[in-house]
């Protein structure tokens, strides 16, 4: 990609940001920082969680208001007060966190405040299903646009999300991380619809931790850092480490655990697990899969969104309607869990994919949701004991290295990963045998990913069995001993470390 | 959030909120001692201090309740039909196992109270069981079912009170009295209700602070899917706080059948439920769930009995038809200003555009009106014009900080 190293003339500038400063209670999100997109571009914005990324785009987009600085757009000064403002120059985004609402349709949500009409003033919703319909198959999405949106799985929720910032036809679209709960395949075809934006002549900002993602796309890179601009670069003038050694302000180790781990006795056998799935053409979640975990290894479970790699592990755990034939078998043992407490209590934890929804209570605190599963160690004499609890919880909180301001902090008030270790030191306390981790390092920065991988291996070298699914590849091959691959509910290929690629990986998951 | 800050910002023995509302509750008094004409806490002390102890009181111990429901992520509507239900089962009960004495003005002995009581809480504790039921098997959703219970139980109390009273009695009847003197004590000795109150605040208190059960509470209101994935039962949780609920509204019950002397299931406690959930939300309930303090709800409760006393004190005439604009008017405002801190950093505005236009004339309407119909119709004028001019300076002072906030 060419980039003129020379400052561009106003006119081939998008955005101008200059003295951008946002202050929230207690902290400055952002200060003092100066940016320029010029038009056409892809300028990706790096850094770690908390570094100001999110603010940054809220303010493009409308959500904030900056306490100081300037914002141009196309060299017109702009000053928001919500996002219709920002749509009305031009500026679409998608945001992190999904924002639909559930029990309106795909093509609802799309046009949601912004509802075509009849000339009679109705609603007009086959034009907008139409429009839908025609957005989401530019997404390679194959949803039906009058889906009720609350059934879609969180990776075509967010496809939804995207063909609701692609409906706008905006100049420059934002993109808050919009991979991240994309598998392979799907960022794949977000990326062809990149593309021909591009072609188009849209400019995109675009906020990722995958650097591989970002090198692949970007023409340049901006790094944050604890709220300041770090630097703006070409693409082609710097190298994935030495970006991240400006995110988190040393280099990083590339993790390798390839030492090998002592593999142990068995000690879960799945055999001919099938879970029906009533009401749906396909009429299974999962067919017929087959699988072994031993003490000290983990085994990793790739497959694209909609795979049935969730299902899995959540009719281990006893999460899913009793209705699946098949064996499983811990430690030998046949075992049948109706509720998750029974998992527990036989040595299973489990760690939900979608930490906020799932695994957080946002009203307890930071000792309160590790305790969580194990309270009745705490108790005497039929009361809680606030020290045997914060004595409880100050081993897991030290295992997991969560950094907290103490164990009465708000949970709320962690990072992602410190959140994520905290809920793995909850499950740890249960002094699990298997470890069940469904997509554990999802929306968390670089420095949290390494921190959880280390702690993943070591936990395994302990003896632990992990059974591991991650919408990113390369933690799966980083991590695992070995693979399984499911493709729409069956098991379609098991590949051990040496032989586990992308590409094989990505060709048993599609099925070609 | 302001969940996690609620949780964040515990202080020396009461949260933040919580004094605010203990300095409240001592202002209100202060200004009712001062508006009064009668000066009636001057120099009636002890019988106002007693009759705002009643109702505190009574209140309080179905708030409690109320509370636990709440804090579980529910709600229970049902508490006045079941106060009713408690108390016409109670005074059934005892009809049938004494109908002589309870017809003769007699005592009807300890064994039979304490039957009719037992009876009550059973009672309570069955229909605690039946909204769970509703709620976790059937599946409805926590405000059908008890909405369903709100009226189909003092529906089924009135039956009740009209079939016992039509077998053994000579005629029938729509309410039955009791005149039995434990239940007079009761009536005379504020002290009781207060204590079995303060028992019951202890109690909750401990239970939700200091038990497995309590944190499994919190836990269950704060997330209900990741509670039931940490491997709580979340059904059993649901059915304690249910249980709680109910029973704390049939103990409460109990003392509507002793402070009137009969079981009056077609008006006794009628709408009380939603005081119940008002002093709740006073005293920092979430109604999301997942948040709420028992201190928080005591103080909440005295509050609001507090504030209705005052009002009643200075109308006088009349002034049970204000109880309901009161206590509606003290949840705005306690919500309101348990908001402020946000109101002022986030730059939110209380009367934005075509909205914030409109509620003004609104509220100087209202304002206007009350205070037309309560002093003299002119002084209902100027206060309405003084509402209005009020707020039309509080609109233009929002607009001019909004537009000082944003950046040159």
């Amino acid at each position: 990609m060419t980039a003129a190293p020379a400052e561009p003339a106003s006119a081939e500038r998008a955005i101008l940001m200059r003295g951008i400063t946002k202050r929230f209670p207690g902290v400055v999100a952002l200060d003092d920082v100066s940016l320029e997109v010029r038009k056409g571009e892809l300028h990706a914005i790096c850094g770690e969680n908390g570094a100001g990324k999110s603010t940054l785009m809220k303010i493009l987009s409308g959500v904030y208001r900056p306490d100081a600085g300037v914002l141009e757009i196309h060299g017109r000064p702009a000053d928001f007060g919500g996002t219709r403002d920002a749509e009305r120059a031009g500026v679409a985004i998608i945001h992190q966190e999904l924002n639909l609402v559930e029990d309106l349709s795909v093509a609802a949500n799309v046009f949601l405040g912004r509802e075509r009409r009849t000339p009679l003033g109705l609603v007009d919703d086959r034009a907008m299903e139409a429009e839908t319909a025609r957005l989401l198959e530019t997404l390679e999405c194959r949803v039906g646009p009058r889906t009720r949106a609350g059934s879609l799985r969180v990776g075509d929720q967010q496809l939804v999300e995207i063909a609701k910032a692609l409906s706008l036809d905006a100049s420059i679209l934002v993109m808050d991380e919009p991979t991240s709960a994309l598998t392979e395949a799907e960022s794949a075809r977000l990326e062809r619809t990149i593309n021909r934006l591009r072609e188009r002549g849209t400019t995109i900002l675009s906020i990722s931790h995958k650097m591989e993602e970002v090198f692949r796309l970007a023409d340049r890179i901006t790094v944050l850092r604890d709220g300041r601009h770090v630097r703006t670069v070409d693409r082609a003038a710097t190298a994935p480490k030495e970006i991240t050694g400006w995110m988190v302000g040393r280099e990083i180790a590339e993790h390798s655990f390839h030492e090998p781990r002592p593999r142990g006795e068995p000690l879960l056998e799945v055999r001919h697990l099938t879970l029906p799935w009533p009401g749906h053409p396909r009429g299974y979640r999962l067919s017929d899969v087959s699988l072994d975990l031993h003490a000290g290894e983990i085994v990793g479970v790739a497959g694209l969104m909609g795979a049935g790699r969730t299902e899995l592990l959540e009719t281990i755990f006893g999460v899913s309607p009793p209705t699946w034939t098949g064996e499983i078998r811990l430690a030998g043992r046949g075992v049948r869990f109706e509720h998750p407490r029974e998992a527990c209590a036989a040595g299973v934890a489990m760690v939900t994919e979608d930490r906020k929804r799932l695994g957080l209570f946002p009203d307890l605190d930071v000792a309160g949701n590790v305790s969580l599963c194990s309270l009745r160690e705490a108790v005497t004499g039929g009361f809680l004991s606030r020290s045997r609890e914060e004595a409880l919880v100050a081993g897991p909180l030290r295992d997991t290295g969560v950094k907290t301001p103490g164990p009465h902090a708000s949970i709320m008030g962690l990072s992602g990963g410190n959140q994520q270790k905290c809920i793995i030191g909850r499950w740890l306390l249960t002094r699990p045998r298997i470890l069940l981790l469904d997509d554990p390092t999802r929306g968390i920065d670089v420095g949290a990913k390494a921190e959880l991988y280390g702690l993943i291996d070591r936990l395994c070298r302990q003896g632990m069995g992990v059974l591991l699914t991650s919408s990113e590849l390369p933690e799966l091959l980083t991590l695992s001993d070995r693979i399984v691959v499911l493709a729409e509910g069956r098991l379609t290929a098991e590949f051990p470390r040496g032989r586990a690629t992308e590409h094989r990986i990505l060709e048993a998951a599609t099925g070609s | 959030m302001a969940a996690s800050d609620s949780t964040s910002s515990g202080g020396w023995l009461l949260r933040r909120s919580e004094w605010a509302l203990l300095a409240a509750i001592l202002v209100a008094v202060v200004l009712t001692a001062l508006v009064d004409a009668n000066h009636s806490y001057w120099f009636q002390p002890l019988t106002s201090l007693r009759d705002i102890a009643r109702s505190t009181a009574m209140l309080g111990i179905f708030a409690l309740g109320a509370s636990v429901v709440i804090i579980a992520g529910g709600i229970d509507l049902s508490a006045g039909s079941m106060i009713a239900l408690s108390a016409t089962v109670c005074a059934a009960t005892m009809l049938a196992l004494a109908p002589a004495e309870m017809v003769g003005f007699k005592p009807v002995g300890g064994a039979v109270v304490a039957a009719g009581c037992l009876a009550s809480l059973l009672a309570g504790f069955l229909v605690g069981t039946l909204h769970t039921w509703l709620i976790t098997a059937v599946r409805l959703p926590p405000f059908i079912a008890t909405l369903a219970t709100l009226v189909g139980l003092r529906s089924l109390a009135r039956a009740l009170a009209t079939s016992t009273t039509a077998a053994l009695l000579p005629t029938k009847n729509s309410q039955i009295n009791v005149y039995d003197p434990m239940f007079k004590f009761v009536r005379d000795n504020v002290w009781i209700p207060v204590a079995v109150c303060g028992l019951l605040a202890f109690v909750t208190w401990l239970l939700l602070t200091r038990t497995v059960l309590g944190r499994h509470v919190h836990a269950l209101g704060g997330n209900e899917q990741a509670a039931r994935l940490a491997g709580i039962r979340t059904e059993n949780v649901k059915w304690f706080a249910y249980c709680y609920g109910a029973m704390t509204a049939a103990l409460a019950g109990l003392f509507y059948v002793a402070n009137e002397s009969v079981a009056a299931p077609a008006i006794q406690a009628r709408g009380h439920e939603l005081n119940a959930i008002a002093a709740a939300v006073v005293g920092g309930c979430s109604l999301s769930g997942g948040v709420g303090t028992v201190p928080g709800t005591v103080l909440g409760t005295v509050f609001l009995r507090v504030v209705i006393d005052a009002v009643s004190k200075v109308i006088k005439t009349e002034a049970e038809i204000y109880e309901g604009l009161i206590v509606g008017v003290v949840v705005v405002l306690a919500v309101t200003f348990s908001q402020v801190g946000q109101l002022a950093k986030g730059g939110r505005r209380l009367f934005p555009g075509l909205l914030g236009l409109c509620a003004i004339p609104t509220l100087a309407l209202l304002v206007g009106g009350v205070v037309a119909m309560t002093a003299a119709p002119r002084a209902g004028i100027t206060a309405g014009l003084a509402a209005l001019a009020l707020l039309v300076a509080l609109r233009f002072w929002e607009g001019r900080q909004a537009a000082a906030a944003r950046p040159a």
